[in-house]
């Protein structure tokens, strides 16, 4: 690979120049290389009468912290598919941001809407190319021409096709709510009542799943993203005045403030500058 | 020892009322030996951009250099300044490029964007964002931080609330842990000025 | 396998289990685990219940007698789990023991070593000496040798010889001296006193010496901090000198000025 002299933006795929120093790091320094923050998650999805549903908790965790406690893990793929994506947070975002790119350029090419297929096949391509290393477990579902589709993926590139599936470490729990009540062309209102308990059910039952229920249900030419479904998980501790402190309590030892210029007036400067 | 305990650390941002604080603790340390105690661990973007850098600091400073000089590419290109969600994103994908080769860096990231609209965000170390509407921490006193915000934090704040609630919540978080402290920066940004503090904290 | 013992067991020095040694207490026994992989065992048996470390104590002889000092700061890894341990026990009124290490040996070995000492009194209608009140703690440590004790201690009192100063570890090591510190925090104690250190100091030097020491110590040291207390040892037993807030300290040594005027730092616009 020739070098120029300023390292210019990469191109894209992944860089492993830091590799041998971190691994040289993890054995020889005897530092323990960090853990990555995942969506220890319970997502699922349905097919019913007019369409998909998909439905996904909003915890996020670093080892047994709770980090965020309201994230979004139903992602955008196209206008008419979207993707629940469990595992590691950044491969989930980064391998759904991909392909919904690569989606939308074809949409370009063609001037046809995405089909499912077509997402189904760019994402566990991806994944089985780097053999389960990108740590990515998703439920994809939409609708397109050829009607409803529910999928699973797995990270080393195995798919399923499904009419309900659950995903993360809350499937089970999920599951199990699925497998007793789920039944063929149930109505909108339906699907979602039972998307919802089967999140709510990982979200009480599994440690790594919390917080609120996100759902997504899309038809045939139409969607519709309900985030915050449900609050199942409210905060009723916050006290209403909660702490104030004076001001000046805090002691300290130098202050500068910098005024910030107009950003027009800058510009007006310039020009005036110009023309003298 | 987590690497991310090499060095030690305490990054926290919050959003008020049409502004942001973003704060750090003063100390560079190798592992329990402080080294110095006037360390700059936030970075300056432009006026409305700031980025904290907590983690292994040779990291913090190699990913710091990168990033201005992306940034420096953008001004250059498109005549204006990177909004933060855009310089986030950037920060996300320069991160996930090396995914199997991490940065050992946690990142918090706070400015204010069109409208003057306060946004802070922090990601892990493979660029995982993480968007919060209150404040967002990291580094090794992140845990102590987490308590302290959870319980200091108002929304809506003004500026010069905000500043106290922030510089508590650092200090309280700080004397928590043996890796950072010696003192603290915060930085207060509203649409009209940006008001840089150095705070008197314990040094031990 | 274990060892057969019972030809060890003290027959010879009083006879029969009589009533002399019913009373006289012996260094506790713990019964050792079951394990096959003894060793292997206390290795994680070790890392499950981490000791509490990093600590700086220093002690040292001069002319008016023994000069004791320590910061106050207990860590569990990055976290602080304390910043008011009391790391200077008071074994008894002419003798301390210092804190380094695990917490509870040294807290539960110096209690004992007060107890022997005591004991020691009773029977002999004397104090004992500093050297014999550490020789009976290093040789209990030393009985425990490899079995997961950590404990680093000073003894330092006032005998019938004067000022007395013993180091002593888990190791089974002790060392007589005039000038010892220990602890995560030592390097950079040991480096103030050396350079200040003096045999004919007054109690005021002495104690400001030590200090300072701990204060360095302190700010170097990640796992020090808290209080620094002071301990002086003459022949009328210990006293407390002082306990300072290491932080205040620090602004005593090294004051700042707090800007309470903010200074406006106006950028010059950029007309012409």
């Amino acid at each position: 690979m020739s070098k120029s002299a300023v390292e210019l933006p990469p191109k894209g795929g992944f860089s492993f120049d830091l590799c041998r120093r971190n691994a040289m790091l993890s054995t020889k320094g005897g530092v323990r290389p960090p853990s990555y923050r995942k969506t220890g998650t319970t997502i699922v999805g349905l097919v019913f009468k007019d369409g998909v549903i998909l439905g996904a908790d909003t915890r996020a965790t670093e080892g047994p912290i709770v980090c965020d406690k309201n994230c979004e893990k139903i992602h955008y793929m196209a206008p008419n598919i979207y993707c629940c994506g469990a595992g590691t947070a950044a491969d989930t975002e980064a391998v759904t941001d991909m392909v919904s790119s690569q989606l939308q350029l074809h949409r370009y090419a063609t001037g046809r809407e995405s089909r499912v297929v077509t997402a189904l096949t760019l994402l566990k391509s991806h994944l089985f190319s780097y053999q389960g290393y990108v740590s990515a477990a998703l439920v994809l579902g939409g609708v397109d021409i050829t009607g409803p589709h529910l999928h699973t993926i797995y990270p080393h590139g195995s798919t399923d096709t499904l009419p309900f599936a659950t995903m993360g470490s809350g499937s089970l729990a999920a599951m199990a709510i699925f497998e007793s009540k789920y039944k063929e062309d149930l109505t909108r209102e339906e699907g979602i009542q039972l998307v919802a308990e089967a999140i709510c059910s990982g979200i009480f039952n599994d440690l790594g799943s919390g917080s609120n229920v996100d759902v997504c249900v899309i038809t045939k030419g139409h969607k519709e993203y309900l985030r915050n479904y449900q609050l199942p998980n409210p905060r009723t501790y916050v006290s209403s005045r909660g702490y104030s402190f004076a001001k000046g309590q805090t002691e300290v030892l130098t202050t500068k403030i910098v005024p910030l210029k107009e950003k027009e007036e800058a510009a007006a400067e310039v020009g005036d500058a110009m023309e003298e | 020892m987590s690497i991310f305990e090499y060095n030690g650390s305490a990054l926290v941002a919050m959003v008020g009322k049409n502004c942001f604080a973003i704060a750090s603790d003063r100390r560079f340390g190798v592992q329990l030996q402080t080294i110095a105690t006037d360390f700059q661990r936030i970075f300056k973007i432009h006026d409305k951009v700031f980025l904290g850098l907590s983690g292994l600091a040779t990291d913090a400073q190699t990913l710091y250099q990168r990033l201005v000089f992306r940034h420096k590419l953008f001004q250059l290109r498109e005549e204006r300044d990177m909004k933060p969600e855009t310089f986030a994103s950037l920060v996300s994908a320069i991160l996930y490029e090396k995914r199997f080769g991490p940065y050992f860096c946690q990142p918090v990231i706070a400015g204010l964007g069109d409208d003057n609209k306060p946004f802070i965000c922090t990601m892990d170390s493979i660029g995982a964002k993480e968007l919060a509407k209150d404040f967002v921490v990291a580094g090794t006193a992140s845990e102590s931080l987490y308590g302290a915000c959870e319980s200091m934090y108002k929304p809506d704040m003004e500026p010069d609330e905000l500043f106290e609630t922030i510089s508590q919540a650092l200090q309280a978080s700080v004397d928590r842990d043996c890796l950072s402290g010696w003192g603290g920066h915060v930085y207060v940004v509203t649409p009209t000025e940006v008001r840089e503090s150095t705070l008197k904290g314990r040094m031990d | 396998m274990k060892l057969d013992t019972a030809g060890l067991e003290n027959h010879v020095f009083l006879g029969a289990n009589g009533e002399f040694d019913r009373g006289l207490p012996t260094a506790p026994s713990f019964e050792l685990p079951s394990v096959t992989d003894f060793d292997g065992f206390q290795k994680d048996a070790v890392q499950m219940v981490k000791p509490a470390k990093g600590t700086t104590t220093l002690a040292f002889i001069f002319k008016e007698g023994v000069m004791v000092a320590a910061d106050s700061r207990a860590s569990m890894g990055g976290y602080i789990s304390s910043q008011s341990v009391r790391k200077i026990i008071e074994i008894n009124p002419y003798m301390l023991g210092t804190m380094a290490g695990g917490a509870a040996d040294c807290q539960f070995w110096l209690r004992n070593l007060g107890m022997k000492c005591r004991l020691h009194e009773l029977a002999n209608k004397r104090r004992i000496s500093i050297a014999g009140a550490s020789k009976l703690l290093a040789n209990i440590l030393y009985s425990y040798r490899g079995m997961g004790l950590s404990v680093g201690t000073m003894v330092a009192g006032w005998d019938e010889t004067g000022p007395g100063l013993y180091y002593v570890d888990s190791e089974g090591g002790r060392l007589k001296g005039t000038r010892f510190s220990v602890g995560s925090g030592s390097p950079y104690a040991y480096g103030v006193l050396d350079n200040g250190y003096r045999y004919d100091m007054s109690v005021e030097e002495a104690a400001e010496l030590a200090r300072r020491s701990i204060y360095h110590a302190t700010f170097r040291d990640g796992a020090s901090g808290g209080v620094v207390s002071v301990y002086h040892v003459g022949p009328n037993g210990w006293k407390k000198l002082s306990g300072d807030d290491v932080s205040e300290l620090h602004y005593k040594y090294y004051p700042v000025v707090l800007s309470t005027v903010e200074q406006e730092m106006a950028e010059v616009s950029g007309t012409a």
